[in-house]
């Protein structure tokens, strides 16, 4: 079927990207800094499977179910030091989390 | 021959390199044997190539030798190479010794006194803490004054001269802990590097234009400003090294060295050189025959100046420095009007008695426990007399008494200045003055330390050498000299007999301007004798018949004492504008700039860290927006690179 | 052939109004994740990013991909969010504050600048050739393909992933796990 070609949705991968890249940047909630992380996921996995499509290899889908995988895990991983924060009562702001101050 | 001049040369130099190897593990009277035998050695040598050189057949052409030198040896002395030291295009300078009969005449008198001198020293440095230092200290000044006289070209000649220097300046700051001996020895350095740079000078022009610094390139066809420049930087060599006015303050600062230091360096070979390099050089003197009537100039004033200034000095050393330089000053006179043969002379007579006359006053020195005052020695002959008459006879060949060596050889120079002009009779005057004074202030001298009763002094400080007066190896020397100063003067005789006006006459023959009459000859010794018989007579009037009174005369006393200004003058003209400039230069440039530089940097390095340290926020949004930003450059800088 | 025309005409306005909506949707869902103070809202936007992403795989032929995004994504990353969330309580924290000055400007500039510079390496590598349609076989995309490519072509990869996950498993539980106080 027609539709708009592989370089919309190449697009719409950018523009997520750069969403989730400046929510990554700007936000102090940690959760939220993760779920910023996930959109930025989700865009590089988009545009992979658009140009899957376009080339017609089966590698980019492969590739996406991958890097879904990976997210998933990290976000376990992310989730549980958010939760071992939280155990010690310390502030999930992710400003004060700054003993690397130099 | 050139076996003579290499052993001559080299056997010194051995025996400093091993007293200096040796270091401590040697032990003193070892390396105090070593150095004397060493100089003995090169005497011989120095006789080996004497009669090398008397031996040789003459050359049917005469001057000087040509620079290549082929198989038939030239007679009047030979060159003999080493090897190429210094070669830049065309100009080469080979490592030469020249062997001709100024330099074996030379070489004598430097081996020969300066044997003698440093076996003299065995005794008198005995018991010194740094022994080994100055024997090799005093065999490095004995080679280095070799080659001074043995070089083969101009550039040889300057190296010794060099050396000399060094060897003086570490010789008369030996005992480094008196602040005295360590300054003198800077004001003599500095003095003769003033004299070495006058000398670069001229040799640049030399090289410049005649692309060699052999000595026939002074024979070169020259302008007559370069001619001129050329010898008046030799002369300012001369003067700088001879102590002549004006640069004569360092001489008597000299004393502070160990006194048989003053005997051979001071009186005897060092302050020698410059009349030696004037001999050596007269070619280019002759064509620069103004400057060669300078140097007789200057030579006739700084020997009545000296004599002047000998009147009133007090310690006995100096005064037999002051002596020096007037004595040199009649050498200078000598080469100056162009008689080579009579100043070379009167330097070989000079060395005789004047070291005998350092050493005899070493004798006494060292039997006071080092007191040099004159004013508290008086009576000393009676308990010391083999150094009484020691003396009295270097004294008497000092004034030039017959049949002293200063007789014979002093009246000549004296009488050649007749012929040359109205500035000659100047320069006899001179002469004659000098003659008095040196009667005056010599006896003066021996009237005030040798006869008499001993003063309270003497008595209380004087202590003999197991009953003689000094060990053997400083009595042997002095009674050796003494014959010397003696008969040494008998080789020659104007106008009679001329046996080392012949000898040097191929290579420094003299000036037909020079030369005299037998009637003027005669009449000039009779008047300087009894001129100087005068002096004597008038010392004797006065410090030890007491028949006569000093005269007071606060003005002149004043200004003999302070030696004519001349430290002041130079101090103020030169030591003064240098050292506030120094201290402008430390105050504006170096402190400020030179010395900030260190502490600058510390503060900009540490500004700097602070600036970047605040990229260190902490925060982990700051970090990980590096990592973006680096990301979004790099991507660009490969996308610009596609 | 006519009718087909008619139909596919007819398919393919429709397929652009579906991809309009789901770009738009995903967009918005997008933006509104990142500007929500309550992260509460924000997994929830997550959730519509998701679930519009899932339609874009549709249409791109990859319903395997399409049906795991809602499965794993929405369902299992997005419910583990929220739970978190609903633990760590109520943090409410407005999105622009806090933080040197430039922190903000920097960030919009970089993001800025990786988006335009996605947008141009992709237009230079691709040169052109993204601007027509291919076609692709009726079985890409499906479970079945998916599945037979994993173990053959893309073995290194399926096994890997399983790893991954293990450690993953292992590593929460780690964290999540009661600290022993050294005592």
């Amino acid at each position: 079927m027609d539709g708009p070609n592989v370089a919309w949705y190449i697009a719409i991968a950018a523009v997520l990207f750069g969403i989730g890249a400046l929510g990554v940047l700007i936000r102090r909630n940690t959760l939220v800094v993760l779920l910023s992380l996930e959109l930025m996921l989700n865009a590089g996995n988009l545009a992979l499977i658009a140009l899957s499509r376009h080339f017609h290899n089966g590698a980019g889908q492969i590739f996406a179910l991958t890097v879904m995988a990976i997210a998933a895990s990290e976000v376990c991983v992310g989730l549980g030091l958010v939760v071992a924060l939280n155990r010690r009562n310390l502030s999930l702001d992710v400003d004060t989390l700054s003993e690397l101050r130099g | 021959m050139t076996g003579g001049a290499w052993l001559c040369l080299l056997a010194p130099l051995v025996g400093t390199i091993l007293i200096l190897l040796g270091g401590s593990w040697l032990p003193r009277k070892f390396a105090a044997w070593t150095a004397t035998a060493s100089v003995f050695v090169a005497f011989g040598g120095a006789i080996w190539a004497f009669f090398g050189v008397r031996s040789a057949p003459p050359t049917p052409a005469g001057g000087l030798l040509p620079l290549q030198v082929p198989a038939p040896v030239p007679a009047h002395g030979e060159l003999t190479t080493a090897w190429t030291w210094l070669q830049a295009g065309h100009f080469t300078v080979p490592l030469q010794l020249l062997v001709d009969p100024l330099s074996t005449m030379m070489m004598l008198i430097v081996s020969g006194v300066g044997g003698l001198i440093v076996l003299y020293s065995i005794g008198y440095m005995d018991k010194d803490d740094e022994e080994r230092r100055y024997f090799a200290y005093i065999a490095f000044f004995v080679f280095s004054m070799l080659l001074l006289v043995e070089g083969g070209n101009l550039l040889m000649l300057l190296v010794g001269w060099g050396l000399v220097g060094l060897s003086s300046y570490l010789l008369i700051g030996f005992w480094h802990e008196r602040s005295s001996a360590v300054a003198a020895a800077k004001k003599a350095f500095v003095m003769n590097a003033f004299g070495d740079a006058t000398m670069a000078l001229a040799f640049f022009i030399l090289i410049a234009h005649t692309n060699s610094l052999s000595f026939n390139a002074l024979s070169a066809p020259l302008s007559s400003t370069q001619a001129n420049l050329i010898a008046l930087g030799l002369l300012g060599g001369a003067v700088a090294k001879s102590a002549q006015i004006p640069l004569q303050t360092w001489l008597p600062d000299a004393m502070e060295g160990p006194t048989p230091v003053s005997a051979l360096i001071h009186a005897a070979t060092m302050v020698t050189a410059g009349v030696y390099l004037i001999a050596r050089t007269h070619v280019i003197f002759q064509e620069a025959r103004t400057i060669e009537l300078i140097a007789a100039g200057l030579g006739a004033l700084t020997l009545v100046v000296a004599g002047l200034i000998a009147l009133v000095q007090t310690d006995i050393k100096r005064v037999i420095a002051y002596s020096t330089m007037s004595q040199i000053g009649y050498m200078f006179l000598g080469v100056g009007v162009g008689g080579y043969a009579n100043g070379m002379f009167h330097l070989m007579t000079h060395a005789f008695f004047k070291a005998l006359l350092f050493m005899t006053a070493g004798l006494a020195i060292h039997a006071l426990a080092n007191e040099q005052d004159i004013r508290k020695m008086r009576g000393l002959g009676k308990v010391m007399p083999f150094t009484k008459w020691c003396f009295l006879a270097g004294a008497l060949a000092l004034v030039g008494v017959p049949p002293f060596a200063g007789f014979f050889s002093k009246d000549p120079i004296i009488a050649s200045t007749l012929n040359i002009g109205w500035y000659g009779y100047i320069f006899y005057a001179c002469g004659i003055v000098g003659a008095f004074l040196t009667g005056l202030y010599t006896f003066r001298l021996w009237f005030l330390v040798f006869p008499g009763e001993p003063s309270p002094f003497v008595r209380e400080h004087y202590h003999d050498h197991n009953g003689r007066e000094g060990a053997w190896t400083m009595l042997v020397p002095v009674g050796i000299l003494a014959v010397l100063a003696t008969v040494g003067g008998w080789i020659q005789f104007p106008p009679l007999w001329e046996p080392i006006t012949k000898w040097l006459a191929p290579v420094a023959p003299t000036l037909s301007v020079a030369e005299v009459s037998s009637t003027q000859e005669y009449v000039t010794s009779a008047v300087a004798v009894l001129v100087g018989l005068a002096g004597v007579a008038l010392a004797w009037a006065i410090y030890s018949e007491r028949k006569v009174a000093i005269p007071t005369a606060p003005f002149w006393r004043r200004l003999l004492e302070h030696k004519f200004y001349f430290d002041e003058a130079y101090n103020k003209i030169f030591y003064g504008p240098a050292v506030s400039l120094a201290n402008g230069l430390r105050r504006e440039f170096e402190d400020p700039i030179v010395l900030q530089t260190g502490p600058d940097l510390g503060e900009t390095t540490l500004a700097t860290g602070s600036l970047v340290r605040r990229i260190q926020t902490g925060l982990l949004r700051t970090y990980v927006l590096f990592l973006a930003m680096g990301a979004a450059g790099v991507v660009l800088a490969f996308l610009i690179a596609k | 052939m006519s009718g087909l025309v008619v139909a596919s005409s007819a398919g393919n306005v429709l397929v652009w109004i579906v991809w309009i909506v789901a770009a738009l949707a995903c967009l918005a869902s997008g933006i509104a994740v990142v500007t929500f103070s309550n992260p509460f809202f924000s997994a929830l936007a997550l959730i519509g990013n998701l679930g519009s992403l899932a339609v874009m795989y549709l249409l791109l032929s990859a319903e395997f991909v399409a049906a795991a995004q809602v499965l794993v994504y929405a369902g299992a990353v997005v419910v583990m969010f929220l739970f978190v969330i609903a633990y760590v309580g109520p943090r409410h924290e407005t999105p622009w504050s806090g933080g040197p000055g430039w922190q903000t400007v920097g960030a919009v500039a970089a993001a800025g600048a990786l988006l335009v510079e996605i947008v141009v390496a992709v237009g230079m590598q691709a040169s052109g050739s993204l601007s027509h349609q291919t076609s692709v076989g009726t079985d890409f995309g499906t479970p079945g393909w998916i599945g037979r490519v994993f173990l053959t072509d893309h073995l290194l990869a399926f096994e890997i992933t399983s790893v991954v996950l293990l450690v993953a498993a292992v590593g929460g539980v780690v964290l999540g796990s009661h600290t022993r106080r050294a005592t």
